[in-house]
């Protein structure tokens, strides 16, 4: 049978009804399975406005149905959630017997109020108010991100189903399983450049986090850069929240480092961040905010150790971007967006295609960096 | 009538239409039955046939009017027999809109005020000098004691005490203070000293007959939950606090006997010996075995997907507790059986304290579930929540027996007596909207009503 072209690309509208042959997924979903998968994929379509109908990577195909379907559900729970007027300081779980997704606190009634009246007895109602406040933006934003569902959220919580976030603190990190996605296609040549990435904290990378709202599609660059993911490992902590901000950093302070020929990302983009890594590395305090989620990737360490460390008000550290107060030339990448990212009309249909995907295909990895409108924190 | 019922049991439904109606009413109620048995749905969970039975209530509302007129006398808590003597069906006291005098015929506050004075709508016997701040829980004395007396616990850090009689008067006993808000409340076994626990991190021992209260326990944060536990070979209290310890103390010591950690900040717990359930933040759930000395024995996976808010433990009919009742904040009671011959069939969740909307599909509001209480005769539960209800249910039939009215503020606590004749719950603010909602000068009520009737089962046919 011919293969199908579509498919190879990721975008096979026909899934297991296609007459081509999609190698690497079987049709034993059977028939059955068929027109939910099509519906399936239809309906998360229109909820995320990327064109996924079928993830040509996954192992089984019905664990990619059984995955749409929890992430359906996440994104119809999140929208009841908002829409009922339940408590807002609640963990969720997608399916009962499943475990805890990451980026929710409990806090009961009874506790909130017992805040309230400790701070009313403190005549600092303001305080208060604004603690309570910042909890609502931090639920609010994990609920749109939820919703919104960008690659990297679904990875990130697929691997929190598989996997379990066991701890109080709001933990995103991806667990081993992505590591293994990331490393896997890599570039041989990268690999090299593993102890060279070591000497540079993670700072740097944290500079790049602000800048960007985290990117997706870098990290689903980061088969080509088995390396940039290990740059991580130099990263000791995890950031709840931002979790997804760092491997991209990693993989994107990477690209500095690598002779640009080597590189199929080009370097313009990072060459900013390289005199920046060049000035050595910058002190630790702000580096708790990040964790080393992908640390896992080229290293091996167990990244998720290092998200029980983290409790929320490691978010706000991120918020307040206190992180960029602790190093200078790191700012100055901040300030110059276009040096990072490239503005989506830029790109071109192909590269944007690749980019929304959730891995970048072999031959047709873009040589510019991401808009900044992909990514994702 | 019986046949309705049965039709009616298959549905998750409101069964204000089918009972307590009386004989002129019956056809109408049929229709309405019928209409929804058309309408086909099993599950019971699902509300979208509601429309077709509201479609009817108007005409209900007509007839129950005309009804309701005969009887209103106040209910008597402790003599329904009597109070039914006129001939009618138990039931049209509680007809479908609350209790007859629904429509301000009884000339109480409801025509006395200029706004619709909305505090009692099931009116329901208030309780005198109740507390002036959120009632946090109740509890009413164990059937060792003569009498009925109910405790009460409220976040002014006080606990009230109030002799109960049959007729319906509450008597202010007693009170004690902590210095710090009261989170729970429970009776020793031999109805002579009542346990509380409160955020000032300590639980203290009321003794009634001399009204001294001392402290015996001792946690590193707020104390929430307190249960007295009377094995064949120890007794102590249990107490779970935010400090994700579980302690077990003898009053007479100020070393707990035990301390158990707990995955998290315990949120809520039970105990009927030989089993006590505990249910924590981050959707932990744990079970504990009493006998000879209390130890863990199962951590469940919870049935539920958001915060854990009130657990209750049900028996079997041999009086053993053999399975539990959770709910969270998101409007759901899920009813869990420890070792169920069939678990996938025999627990089982169930939606509540929703607003119901047009249907499912349309957003509704979902409430917490602030308090669940089982009789302890029927074995049929009432769960009470913040949006201003309490409901009845069957756990068995899988039905609703009753929902109240809507209360102008949440139902926070709820409590059966020991012969489950008077069903109490506190109508005050339980900071499910935060605190811009909250406002001191509401008053906070403790209601009485009488549970002898609504809360038996449904008969499985």
């Amino acid at each position: 049978m011919a293969i199908c072209q579509f498919f190879l690309q990721g975008r096979c509208r026909f899934g297991d009804r296609c007459w081509n042959e999609h190698p690497g997924a079987r049709g034993a979903g059977g028939g059955r399975q068929q027109p939910q998968q099509q519906l399936s994929g239809a309906s998360t379509n229109r909820n995320e406005g990327f064109g996924l109908p079928e993830n040509p990577f996954a192992s089984q195909p019905e664990e990619q149905k059984d995955e749409k379907k929890l992430l359906e559900g996440i994104v119809k729970d999140m929208e009841v959630w908002e829409s009922s007027g339940q408590w807002i300081f609640s963990v969720y779980s997608p399916v009962k017997k499943k475990p805890n997704i990451s980026g929710f606190t409990d806090i009961s009634p009874e506790e909130l109020r017992l805040e309230y009246q400790n701070f009313l007895t403190s005549n600092n109602l303001q305080s208060y108010v604004n603690s309570v406040q910042r909890l609502i933006n931090q639920w609010r934003n994990r609920v749109n991100e939820l919703k919104s569902l960008n690659i990297s959220t679904k990875v990130a919580l697929l691997s929190d189903v598989k996997d379990g976030v066991n701890q109080a603190a709001p933990a995103f990190g991806f667990g081993s399983s992505q590591a293994a996605t990331f490393v896997s296609p890599g570039f041989p040549v990268n690999n090299s450049s593993n102890d060279n990435a070591q000497n540079f904290s993670f700072k740097t990378n944290s500079g790049f986090a602000t800048a960007s709202s985290g990117s997706p599609a870098v990290l689903g660059s980061s088969p080509a850069f088995g390396a940039a993911a290990s740059v991580s490992s130099a990263i000791s902590t995890s950031a709840p929240a931002f979790g997804f901000g760092k491997p991209e950093i990693t993989s994107a302070a990477s690209f500095s480092f690598k002779s640009p020929a080597d590189s199929s990302f080009g370097s313009p983009g990072f060459s900013g961040l390289t005199t920046s890594l060049a000035t050595g590395p910058i002190s630790a305090p702000v580096a708790p905010a990040f964790g080393g989620g992908s640390s896992v990737v080229g290293s091996g360490s167990p990244g998720s150790h290092s998200h029980t460390a983290f409790s929320k008000p490691s978010n706000d550290t991120f918020g307040n971007s206190s992180i960029s107060t602790s190093f200078s030339a790191p700012s100055s990448i901040i300030a110059t967006d276009n040096v990072l990212f490239t503005p989506r009309d830029k790109l071109t249909v192909q590269e944007l295609e690749q980019f929304q995907s959730k891995k970048f295909t072999l031959g047709k990895i873009p040589l510019k960096p991401p808009p900044l409108e992909l990514l994702n924190i | 009538m019986r046949m309705c019922c049965r039709l009616a049991t298959f549905f998750f439904d409101d069964f204000r239409a089918t009972q307590e109606v009386a004989a002129g009413r019956m056809r109408s109620a049929s229709a309405v039955v019928r209409t929804v048995s058309t309408a086909g749905l099993e599950d019971f969970g699902l509300l979208g046939f509601l429309p077709a039975l509201l479609g009817f209530l108007p005409a209900l509302l007509a007839l129950a009017l005309l009804a309701g007129a005969r009887s209103q006398t106040p209910q008597t808590l402790l003599l329904p027999a009597a109070a039914f003597r006129r001939g009618e069906t138990p039931r049209v006291k509680m007809s479908l809109f609350g209790t007859t005098s629904g429509f301000g015929t009884s000339g109480t506050s409801m025509f006395g005020s200029t706004t619709t004075d909305n505090h009692n709508p099931m009116k329901d016997i208030e309780v005198t000098s109740s507390p002036d701040d959120s009632i946090g829980c109740l509890s009413f004395s164990p059937p060792t004691l003569p009498g009925n007396f109910l405790i009460a616990g409220s976040w002014a850090n006080d606990v009230r005490c109030w002799e109960v009689q049959d007729s319906g008067q509450t008597i202010p006993k007693a009170q004690q203070m902590h210095t710090g808000p009261v989170l729970d409340v429970c009776w020793s076994d031999d109805g002579s000293k009542v346990f509380t626990a409160s955020c000032d991190k300590t639980a203290k021992m009321w003794d009634l007959s001399s009204n001294q209260a001392i402290q015996i326990a001792q946690h590193d944060a707020p104390v929430k939950t307190i249960h007295w536990i009377k094995a064949p070979n120890y007794s102590c209290v249990m107490t779970g606090s935010w400090d994700k310890t579980l302690k077990f103390w003898d009053t007479r010591s100020s070393n707990p006997m035990m301390v158990l950690q707990l995955p998290e900040r315990c949120y809520c717990a039970d105990v009927i010996y030989p089993m006590a359930v505990v249910a924590t933040a981050e959707r932990g759930l744990i079970v504990y075995q009493l006998e000879n000395q209390p130890s863990e024995f199962r951590r469940i996976e919870s049935p539920l997907k958001h915060q854990h808010r009130c657990v209750a433990i049900f028996k079997d009919k041999q009086n053993k507790p053999t399975g539990f009742a959770l709910g969270s904040i998101e409007g759901r009671v899920a009813i869990h059986y420890i070792n169920p011959p069939n678990p996938a069939k025999d627990n089982f969740t169930f939606k509540c304290h929703r607003s119901n909307g047009t249907n499912t599909s349309a957003p509704q509001d979902i409430y917490a579930v602030n308090g669940i209480a089982f009789h302890p005769v029927h074995g049929t539960l009432a769960t009470v929540g913040s949006d201003g209800r309490f409901s009845f249910w069957d756990k068995d039939a899988r039905t609703k027996l009753k929902t109240s009215e809507q209360l102008d503020q949440p139902i926070s606590a709820c409590c059966f007596n020991h012969n489950g004749n008077i069903f109490a719950y506190a109508s005050s603010y339980d900071w499910s909207k935060g605190h811009e909602f909250y406002n001191p000068q509401k008053k906070n009520y403790i209601f009485l009503r009488n549970a002898a009737e609504e809360l038996k089962p449904r008969n499985k046919k």
